[in-house]
């Protein structure tokens, strides 16, 4: 695009994404708490930015030596005044107590989380979010819904490398590290949708590390997490691999294509084909035909798929790096399924391209997993 | 040459005598003990370095004119950002103005013939240049990691690209010419200040050097040791930051910080100095409390230690330590008050004359106000936790890094051109750059505020088209091409002034510090005999001389003599 056809699609209103020209729309319990430390620090530095500066330009003016060579000295300036230094000494200090004490008080609340509050358990990984909400047993991935005015806890942690889970409508965000557990709580009080970000640099999809917050009113919320609950049993035996198309491809997308152009993982197109064959090589120069047959490891091939699902860095494909977190009790057994159904299947799921068909035609589609083989 | 010959003990150098005549050839250079050539190599180096980094600040600008991402897939721009941010930490701001200009201008001021150890010296730029060819290999190498190194990113052979030993060579070599630079300038205040000059004479420059030395000895070692672990972490899996060997990742940040966080006082400190030097100089009036700016410069040392917790307040560490460590960065907002009040004071019943030297005194305070008061979101428990890891932090950090402490070696290398090279450059281009960078300069980074605000976070190859964020971008990318346009005007008028620009005389702007007193540029020894020292502040003894000019010693005043001296203080 040209500079000029960047300029013309600037629309200086829409700089802001709702809410006012420093703070975005709020939606939680303690947004405007820190809004208001936020401001109360605005009108402080407003305030000295305006008094420095009138100073400085003033004198600039006042005292400007014209032309320039020629200054002159003035031997009656001042060269101190202790009692003057030491009020813009003390004055400051004060200031910045108060300035201290109010984000203080406000972090202290933010930290302590009410003991009724609804938990939910978070697996950041390279790149996607995992919400596990264990009163349903329900596992979200690209969405985390919440309740409406009702605290909620959530559990954090990492399978790989530093995440940061940011929702900038509620004014959260704490680091997400592998190894133990961190923990940040919000009660949000405007049902609707809002951005979920990673904040710590976590490598290439860093910045398409995001999900979204649904935002329920209590009846709705355990209506959808319910049916969210039963879903997997729910569903036809013959929508499995379009399910997992919809459902669950989204956290494999950021590695794995569908046209077949690599990315951190080989593309799942035309993978079935290669499984089948043996034709996959692998860094120690093994190939799948090697592990395949009768006795072999996997010689059941969807056992391959599944493996590389649950056990990613034992068989790593030659030209990649084993930067595949594993998906091992994120996955409940159906959506296994679901993903090696659809990996199977996927020329009738998606076009050349890769773009998903409508309305796919499954029928006399291969949805056996193997298990009965 | 020109040289004052109403001042009895500055004898006229010999006519074309000068260090940079004294000996010719290659050899003459690249061995040299001259800390005068020594300076100027590092100043040529560190702008080769500046060049390059900004080359990769205007690659992550443009890419960020769309959403999607303008001209690089996702790695090509976390290594941008990351040589960008690395570069310019380690291979410009940290050895700018110290290794630089403190080179050229330290042992003058103080009135020594060199540094206390040469051969040190010496030996640390070429440390340095092993250092710096280090990271910028890890350019081809790879390196995707941010400038911060963050555990266990950096140390996974599966994630971070292969550069990250390289360049953390490179940062390790760095370190210790920047320990041995530090030591040479704490030896050489110590020992080599000749009679008169005491403690509380020294200009304010020398103070801020001594204090970025201080820190430089005791808080570089530690990012030596951490890079190394982090280095055998990384090659051989030992188990102290990866907590799948039950290590802690989040123990690297600590020892990152104990030295980065101490290390952004290295920046800023030498630039408060220098700004010291031209507010007072350029406005002809003695510095406003002298003795609150010097302490200052001291207790922004002390407490640059104790405040590392502040960029850990989201990484899980206790609201305990938080709470300390937010009380405790507040004391740091103090003395940097204190300086930027002492400052205007200063101006105030000056003779300000506007040269460019002066314009980028004045822009360091307008931008350093910013950039300090900024900070204070920051510090400020309840607002970082919303504002941490945000354009934010990116703006913020920008005003004090780029609009502080870059400017204030801009601003000293306008300051000390005329003596470094003996040549005057086009003060009016010079005004104009001025004005040109300070306009880009602030659309760059202003806007960046807003972006933070609104919660876009840093290190993002792209952004939600629908966020909001698009706007805000597109103004930012224009103002850092406004300053690319300004820094080659000035590198323009520099080259320029170089082969066709007047001859300086010995004192152009009218600085009493001793510097001023030899010849423009300096002869090969610094100064034939021991120079007097006075009150370097006390400007009332000079005078414009037409002839020369420049500035002069007054007929009517007696200069101080060795043994006059006492009477010159009274």
């Amino acid at each position: 695009m040209s500079m000029l056809g960047l300029l013309a699609t600037m629309k200086l209103g829409e700089a802001t994404s709702g809410g006012g020209f420093w703070m975005p729309e709020s939606a939680s319990t303690v947004a405007p708490e820190v809004d208001s430390v936020f401001y109360f620090i605005n009108n402080i530095n407003y305030f000295f930015f305006a008094l420095c500066m009138v100073i400085l330009i003033w004198f600039a003016f006042r005292y400007h030596a014209k032309p320039s060579e020629h200054a002159t000295f003035a031997a009656d300036a001042p060269t101190h005044n202790t009692p003057l230094e030491l009020t813009w000494t003390v004055v400051p200090l004060l200031l910045v107590g108060v300035i201290f004490w109010l984000g203080m008080d406000g972090y202290l609340e933010l930290n302590e989380s009410p003991e009724d509050a609804y938990e939910v358990q978070v697996t950041g990984q390279k790149w996607s979010w995992t919400f596990q909400h264990p009163e349903f047993g329900v596992t979200e991935a690209a969405e985390l819904t919440v309740p409406l005015n009702k605290p909620v806890r959530l559990i954090m942690t990492s399978s790989d490398v530093l995440h940061s889970l940011f929702i900038p409508a509620f004014r959260v965000k704490n680091d997400v590290v592998p190894g133990r557990y961190t923990s940040l709580w919000f009660e949000a009080n405007k049902p609707g949708q809002y951005r979920l970000y990673c904040a710590e640099y976590c490598g290439k999809d860093h910045s398409k590390m995001l999900a979204v917050v649904n935002v329920l009113p209590e009846d709705e919320f355990q209506t959808r997490l319910g049916k969210l609950a039963r879903e997997y049993e729910d569903i036809d035996d013959r929508d499995l691999p379009a399910y997992g198309l919809t459902r669950l491809y989204n956290r494999c997308a950021s590695c794995h294509s569908l046209d077949g152009s690599s990315g951190t993982g080989p593309s799942f197109k035309g993978l079935w084909d290669r499984t089948r064959k043996g034709t996959t090589v692998f860094t120690n120069g093994q190939d799948l035909k090697d592990l395949a047959g009768p006795g072999g490891e996997f010689e059941v091939p969807e056992n391959y798929l599944r493996d590389s699902i649950l056990n990613p860095q034992r068989h790593i494909v030659q030209n990649y790096t084993g930067s595949m977190p594993t998906f091992k009790g994120q996955l409940k057994e159906r959506q296994i399924d679901a993903l090696v159904l659809m990996i199977k299947n996927l020329d009738r799921l998606v076009d050349e391209q890769g773009v998903p068909i409508e309305n796919p035609d499954l029928e006399g589609a291969d949805i056996s997993t193997g298990a009965g083989q | 040459m020109t040289t004052i010959n109403t001042q009895p003990l500055d004898r006229p150098a010999i006519e074309g005598d000068n260090y940079l005549t004294h000996s010719r050839g290659f050899l003459s250079w690249i061995l040299t003990l001259d800390h005068k050539r020594i300076g100027v190599m590092y100043l040529v180096s560190v702008l080769a370095c500046f060049l390059l980094g900004g080359l990769f600040a205007l690659a992550v600008r443009t890419q960020l004119l769309v959403p999607d991402g303008l001209i690089m897939d996702q790695d090509q721009y976390n290594q941008a950002f990351t040589l960008h941010g690395g570069i310019m930490v380690f291979l410009v701001i940290i050895p700018g103005i110290p290794a630089a200009l403190g080179n050229f201008v330290l042992p003058i001021m103080l009135g020594a013939k060199d540094v206390a150890f040469p051969r040190l010296n010496l030996f640390s730029y070429w440390l340095w240049i092993v250092g710096a060819i280090f990271l910028v290999v890890s350019i081809f190498a790879g390196l995707d990691t941010g400038w911060t190194f963050y555990t266990p990113y950096s140390i996974d052979q599966n994630s971070a690209m292969g550069g990250v030993i390289p360049a953390v060579t490179g940062a390790f070599l760095l370190g210790f010419a920047s320990i041995f630079t530090g030591m040479n300038f704490i030896v050489t205040i110590h020992r080599l200040r000749p009679d008169g000059m005491t403690w509380f004479r020294m200009p304010l420059f020398l103070w801020s050097l001594y204090a970025t030395a201080v820190i430089q000895v005791l808080a570089t070692p530690v990012l030596g040791i951490t890079l190394a672990l982090l280095a055998v972490e990384r090659a051989f899996g030992i188990g102290i930051f990866n907590p799948a060997l039950g290590g802690d990742p989040v123990l690297f940040q600590h020892f990152f910080w104990f030295y980065s966080h101490p290390a952004v006082y290295i920046m800023i400190l030498p630039a408060m100095g220098v700004v010291s030097e031209l507010i007072a100089v350029h406005s002809h009036r003695h510095i406003f409390g002298y003795h609150f700016i010097a302490w200052s410069s001291i207790a922004i040392a002390i407490f640059s230690f104790l405040v590392w917790g502040h960029h850990m307040f989201t990484s899980g560490q206790s609201p305990l330590m938080n709470v300390i460590f937010s009380f405790i960065t507040f004391s740091v907002a103090i003395p940097s008050a204190v300086k930027v009040f002492n400052w205007l004071a200063t101006m105030y019943k000056g003779s300000i004359s506007w040269n460019t030297a002066m314009l980028y005194g004045m822009g360091f305070i307008f931008l350093f106000l910013i950039g300090g008061l900024t900070g204070l979101y920051l510090g400020t428990l309840a607002t970082d936790v919303y504002l941490h890891d945000t354009y934010f932090v990116v703006a913020h950090f920008h005003y004090t890094m780029m609009g502080s402490a870059l400017i204030g070696f801009i601003g000293g290398l306008h300051h000390w051109w005329p003596k470094i090279t003996g040549k005057m450059f086009n003060e009016n281009a010079g005004r104009i750059a001025f004005f040109l960078f300070l306009i880009g300069y602030n659309m760059t980074f202003f806007t960046q505020f807003m972006l933070g605000s609104h919660g876009m976070p840093r290190r993002y190859a792209t952004y939600p088209a629908d966020a909001g964020f698009q706007n805000y971008n597109i103004i930012s990318t224009i103002g850092s091409y406004l300053m690319a346009i300004s820094f080659f005007m000035m590198a323009g008028y520099f080259i320029a002034s170089i082969f066709g620009g007047k001859r300086a005389a010995a004192n152009p702007w009218g600085g009493r510090s001793l510097e001023w007193q030899c010849s423009s540029p300096p002869p090969h020894d610094n100064f034939s005999e021991q120079p007097a020292v006075g009150d370097c502040y006390d400007f009332s003894v000079l005078r414009w001389d037409e002839a020369t000019q420049g500035y002069v010693w007054r007929e009517d005043v007696e200069h101080p003599g060795h043994h006059t001296e006492e009477a010159a203080h009274a």
